[in-house]
């Protein structure tokens, strides 16, 4: 069995943690340069801001509906991410992190009943971190992602599926006719992988809901679609066949992570995996035309090994460009490892994340203009870059991934402050010790 | 996000009173095994003295001066856990009109309330129906000293 644990609206839930009167208050988080909108709390879904919907045409709702807009906090999510992923890493023999705040738990040979397992991560995540989680379980991945998807909809909107489902979903301990009710009232766009494009493909051959697609011929569907939808569809019946590689990326992050075989403990042996961990997710961003505008890194000791001790330390580093070249990204990668690395531990697990995404090309001129940092923007030749990472993405695509690498990876210089226009941004409570939250102690007590 | 408190109820961060929760805690250690064990020696580390659960300890510093009787004073660094189930006696961190408070958990039978350590500060008690959320249980204050 799998399971899928997610943190609703995460980077919302995040800035509840530390603003609690920001609950029940319609709040969205804004992407870099305060675009539009990447994160919505379920009370701002209600007011029908659309995700990615761009911030002039929701901005009047401030005045009309009491809408908060904060600008997004990248290095508050990533440390809020690493606590969150370490505490439900204990739960299961492996764990797979695929976003800033997902990940999958492999609970093969795990007896017991899972349902009260869920219940018992999301009640440990919520107050331990103050994240609030979805989880979902199935015998696929794609399955325990659907499963995640009923058990947050059942929660957000009553009546939608059965209540005993909301916040925990177990598809594995559903009756067959349970499971076919639940995927009738499920539609295509809402499984994983499948896009807006292929849903509405679907709908137009008659395929609405899930349970249709799953009772629809796959070798139709392989010739009619792809290869991709047939292992979906494979997938959805209960065979398991993504791997790791071909599982669908997750919005708006570009990830790369990966347990190792044995543990690692030396430097040299960690940069080595960072490095080629960064410069895979540099080159996926150069795929989908993205730049990042920071970098994210965690490592991990393994809780299994109950005689190491333990320490499971992230950064996020915002970069003083947003980029998708190897050599920045590397650098900026190794730079955050030598940061959070400690002697002595033995590390089982290690991620590189891009977050911050925005398409390439973007508003860059104005972003160098207004460069707070005082330190004059990376120092590399800008003209050849583009040509360069074409040229080594070729040679890769070739060779075989690795082919051509990037042996020194040049440091790019950031002091902390960050280039964009963040007006709103929240303190980053949890990594700068003069932005932590403050306890009053007065003599008054606050109205 | 958190619980409510009211008369009655335990105390516990984030708990959801869903009556069909069964806790299994005890099933689950996380945090610093025994340093060294078969590693040889390593060097000590406050991290590891002061803080039993990494993930779930935050930092935060204290304004105002009405917990001085337990050696907290205006601008001391105070580690706050919250996987530590608060209870009685406790220092805690407590959500109160939003804000970020800092008082002494009272809480015997029906009587919940927030307490300071100055004898002359008022209780702060949750009116009917209102909720009392408790954030987190302060185990350290830091202080810096002139050097």
């Amino acid at each position: 069995m799998f399971a899928l644990v997610d943190v609703n609206n995460m980077y919302v839930s995040c800035e509840r943690v530390f603003r609690p009167s920001l609950a029940g208050r319609p709040v969205v988080v804004l992407s870099n340069n305060d675009g539009c909108a990447i994160a919505r709390s379920n009370e701002a879904k209600d007011l029908g801001i659309k995700m990615a919907q761009p911030w002039f045409q929701i901005r009047h709702l401030e005045r009309k509906a009491g809408l908060i807009a904060l600008s997004a906090n990248f290095e508050l999510y990533g440390d809020m991410s690493s606590r969150m992923m370490t505490v439900v890493a204990q739960y299961a023999p492996r764990q797979e992190v695929y976003s800033i705040d997902e990940s999958f738990l492999h609970f093969e040979g795990v007896r017991g009943d899972l349902v009260a397992i869920g219940r018992e991560i999301r009640a440990t995540v919520l107050q331990w971190t103050g994240l609030p989680t979805s989880v979902g379980f199935g015998s696929t991945k794609t399955l325990a992602k659907l499963a995640n998807h009923v058990a947050k909809t059942a929660d957000r909107k009553p009546g939608t599926y059965p209540a005993q489902f909301k916040q925990v979903c177990n598809f594995g301990a559903m009756s067959e006719r349970e499971l076919e009710q639940v995927m009738q009232a499920t539609e295509v766009g809402d499984v994983w992988g499948v896009g807006r494009k292929i849903s509405a493909r679907l709908n137009d051959v008659g395929l609405r809901s899930v349970l249709d697609l799953v009772s629809a011929d796959v070798a139709t569907l392989r010739k009619q679609f792809s290869v991709v939808l047939e292992k979906t569809v494979l997938e959805l019946r209960g065979t398991s066949c993504l791997d790791v590689d071909d599982a669908p990326a997750a919005n708006q992050q570009i990830m790369c992570s990966r347990s190792f075989g044995a543990p690692m403990t030396e430097l040299p042996a960690l940069v080595e995996v960072v490095s080629q961990f960064a410069s895979r997710v540099a080159e996926k961003a150069r795929h989908q035309q993205s730049v990042a505008g920071a970098v994210h890194v965690f490592v991990a000791t393994s809780p299994f090994r109950k005689h190491d001790r333990q320490h499971s330390p992230s950064v996020t580093v915002p970069l003083v460009r947003p980029t998708d070249d190897t050599r920045l990204l590397i650098g900026a990668a190794v730079r955050a490892l030598e940061g959070i690395y400690r002697p002595g531990f033995n590390y089982a697990k290690a991620g590189v994340m891009l977050v911050d995404l925005q398409p390439k090309g973007q508003g860059q001129a104005e972003l160098d203009l207004f460069s707070d940092t005082g330190e004059p923007a990376v120092s590399m030749p800008q003209r050849d870059r583009s040509q360069l990472m074409g040229t080594l993405d070729a040679l890769n695509r070739r060779f075989g991934r690795g082919a051509v690498t990037v042996a020194s990876a040049a440091r790019q210089v950031n002091h902390g402050g960050h280039f964009a226009k963040q007006e709103r941004r929240s303190p980053r409570y949890t990594t700068r010790i003069d932005e932590i939250p403050t306890a009053k102690a007065g003599w008054s007590t606050p109205a | 996000m958190s619980s409510s408190v009211r008369q009655g109820d335990v105390v516990r961060v984030g708990r959801e009173s869903a009556a069909d929760q069964t806790p299994t805690r005890a099933s689950v250690v996380i945090g610093f095994g025994s340093p060294a064990d078969d590693t040889g020696v390593t060097r000590l580390d406050l991290n590891d003295i002061l803080i039993k659960h990494p993930q779930a300890t935050f930092l935060m510093h204290v304004a105002g001066n009405a917990m001085r009787e337990v050696g907290i004073d205006d601008g001391d660094l105070l580690l706050v856990d919250r996987a530590i189930t608060p209870a009685h006696g406790h220092i805690v961190i407590a959500v109160v009109a939003g804000e970020f408070v800092c008082r002494r958990l009272f809480r015997q039978g029906d009587d919940i309330r927030l307490q300071a350590t100055n004898p002359d500060c008022a209780d702060i008690a949750p009116r009917d129906g209102q909720e009392l959320q408790v954030w987190g249980v302060v185990t350290n204050a830091i202080k810096s000293m002139p050097a």
